[in-house]
């Protein structure tokens, strides 16, 4: 209260009536502003374990959300690996490869079209067999089919996709032998579902105990604090204005906490995840794990804040005593 | 100033905390209620700043049912209305000012009107030395003054105190009986529940006294005998 003092000793501006203390609503935006930071100063405690409840609460699920975000990222890239073959006994011509690839091309779902002739097949099929190349001794290239190697789309890698995407090119004249490794692509797709449907699960019962958590945490600081309510409501205080404080209190501490359980994330990331790349492998095509999108980061701050003010609201109305 | 029509307030259990009051309290009148614990003192306190709704009857404040205002008024009337308790309701973790300051900040009042009048009923207290001090570091009586300077520091038409010197020593007593008389000589109709004998005999104001959720008696002021025996 050294303001106080401050204020007496310098000249004090003289009011005829009882100013408001801001004009429209940015003055009462400031004034509750104002409030709910020397609220948070008064009760620095209840504050800090509040903030430090939704930190850790969000970074738990901020953990499994880079989890999951690196799974689905390795899970784009295994799907890469879902790819149909057109075999040919003979070399097509290129005008034979133009109108096939044309044909080829207008079904639906083919993302890349590569035509794979003799001797690339031939070269392949040698580094395969590094170290026995003396069983080819003999081999003449012509023994192997040429091809058509074809990606699909993201959304036509699913097994009945596949299938459907498959009996459509075998309807093209002059293709007769396609494989696109039936077993391997049904079983891929399982596992992709199996992991989808656990991630949904665990993020699911995750997301509704950080919920659960934060929100009894938050009822319990403004519980500690019902007397200042009926004190509140006890001089006059209209609903919105002894809510607006407690409500940006809530949206303050959600936001801090989930900027801070962020940086605490991406410092883990750094420190530990990241470096640690070697040996946690989930993505063969990147260097290590990958961070949240920011989209992702965006998301979970916003979450924090909602859940902050959700939390105050939802607390205030179970104790103001108007 | 305040009039109760035939007002009777039941719990949701079925007690009977008031029945059928009936008391008329005129603009500037200085009026002790008393009575044995329960007998719904307390309630009847209640009853005037809505903060329980009764069963039945009417509570008039300046001529207006409050009974019927809708909710959202309900701020409004209490603005009118000082409150202090025998558990003084200060926030501990503020000071002296800034428990006095919130009544005007709910008035919306700017930070150098507030400082201005709160320093000042801080003064009128005797407690102006004290603004910056936490509230859970002062005696029992500086705390009752602080939350009397809190129900004050608007300059209320009504001040209502339910047992205000029930934690208090005989000098404190003293001094919450005059903060008590200097608000009402300003004009403020003062309504204290109490069954502190001592503080009723030594201001000769007028008595309601109230047994089990009845008025059964009412003494004017400076009278000696029974006014009205119900």
């Amino acid at each position: 209260m050294n303001k106080w003092k401050k204020k007496q000793q310098a000249p004090t501006k003289t009011f005829k009536r009882p100013t408001l203390a801001g004009d429209g609503f940015g003055g009462r935006a400031r004034f509750f502003l104002s409030r709910a930071l020397s609220n948070i100063r008064q009760n620095v405690f209840v504050n800090v374990v509040t903030i430090g409840t939704i930190t850790l609460a969000l970074l738990i699920v901020s953990l499994f959300l880079l989890v999951f975000v690196n799974l689905e990222s390795a899970a784009e890239n295994w799907s890469e690996r879902v790819q149909v073959t057109v075999y040919f006994d003979k070399e097509l011509s290129p005008q034979e490869q133009g109108s096939l690839r044309t044909k080829i091309t207008a079904v639906p779902g083919v993302s890349r079209i590569t035509y794979v002739p003799r001797e690339v097949a031939f070269t392949r099929f040698k580094s395969r067999l590094r170290g026995q190349e003396t069983l080819l001794e003999g081999v003449r290239p012509e023994v192997l089919p040429t091809s058509f190697e074809i990606a699909l789309k993201r959304s036509y890698r699913e097994t009945a996709s596949v299938e459907g995407f498959v009996s459509a090119i075998k309807k093209i004249p002059g293709i007769a032998e396609v494989q696109y490794g039936e077993e391997w692509v049904r079983r891929f797709n399982s596992f992709l579902n199996f992991m989808r449907l656990i991630g949904v699960l665990l993020g699911g019962f995750m997301v509704v105990a950080v919920v659960f958590i934060i929100s009894n945490t938050i009822k319990l600081t403004i519980y500690a604090r019902r007397d200042e309510l009926e004190v509140m409501a006890l001089v006059g205080g209209t609903r919105f204005f002894i809510k607006a404080p407690f409500l940006l209190e809530g949206l303050i501490q959600g936001l801090a906490g989930s900027t801070i359980s962020v940086a605490l994330l991406f410092a883990i990331y750094e420190g530990f995840l990241h470096s640690a790349s070697s040996f946690v492998v989930f993505n063969p095509a990147s260097a290590g794990m990958l961070f949240l999108p920011v989209e992702y980061i965006a998301g979970l701050i916003l979450a924090g804040a909602l859940l902050g003010f959700l939390g105050s609201l939802t607390s205030l109305k179970r104790f103001i005593p108007v | 100033m305040i009039q109760l029509h035939n007002v009777s307030l039941a719990y949701q259990q079925g007690a009977s905390a008031l029945s059928n009051i009936n008391l008329s309290i005129g603009k500037g009148d200085f009026v002790f209620l008393t009575g044995p614990s329960g007998a719904g003192k307390t309630s009847l306190l209640r009853l005037l700043y809505r903060a329980l709704d009764p069963s039945r009857g009417q509570v008039l404040i300046d001529g207006q049912n409050i009974t019927n205002i809708p909710a959202f008024q309900i701020p409004y009337l209490r603005r009118s209305i000082g409150v202090v308790f025998q558990d003084f309701k200060l926030l501990p973790n503020r000071t002296v000012f800034e428990n006095v300051a919130i009544t005007l900040e709910v008035l919306g009042w700017g930070r150098g009107d507030i400082s201005k009048k709160t320093m000042h009923i801080l003064k009128q207290m005797g407690i102006e030395s004290k603004y910056d001090h936490m509230t859970q570091r002062l005696s029992g009586g500086e705390q009752q003054r602080v939350a009397l300077a809190r129900a004050l520091v608007n300059d209320p038409k009504i001040l209502l105190a339910d047992e205000p010197t029930g934690n208090l020593d005989d000098a404190n007593k003293n001094q919450i009986l005059s903060i008590f008389k200097d608000a009402n000589c300003r004009g403020t109709t003062v309504v204290v529940a109490t069954h502190d004998r001592r503080l009723i005999e030594q201001s000769h104001m007028r008595l309601v006294t109230l047994i089990k959720g009845e008025i059964v008696e009412q003494m004017e002021k400076e009278t000696t005998g029974s006014d009205q025996n119900l």
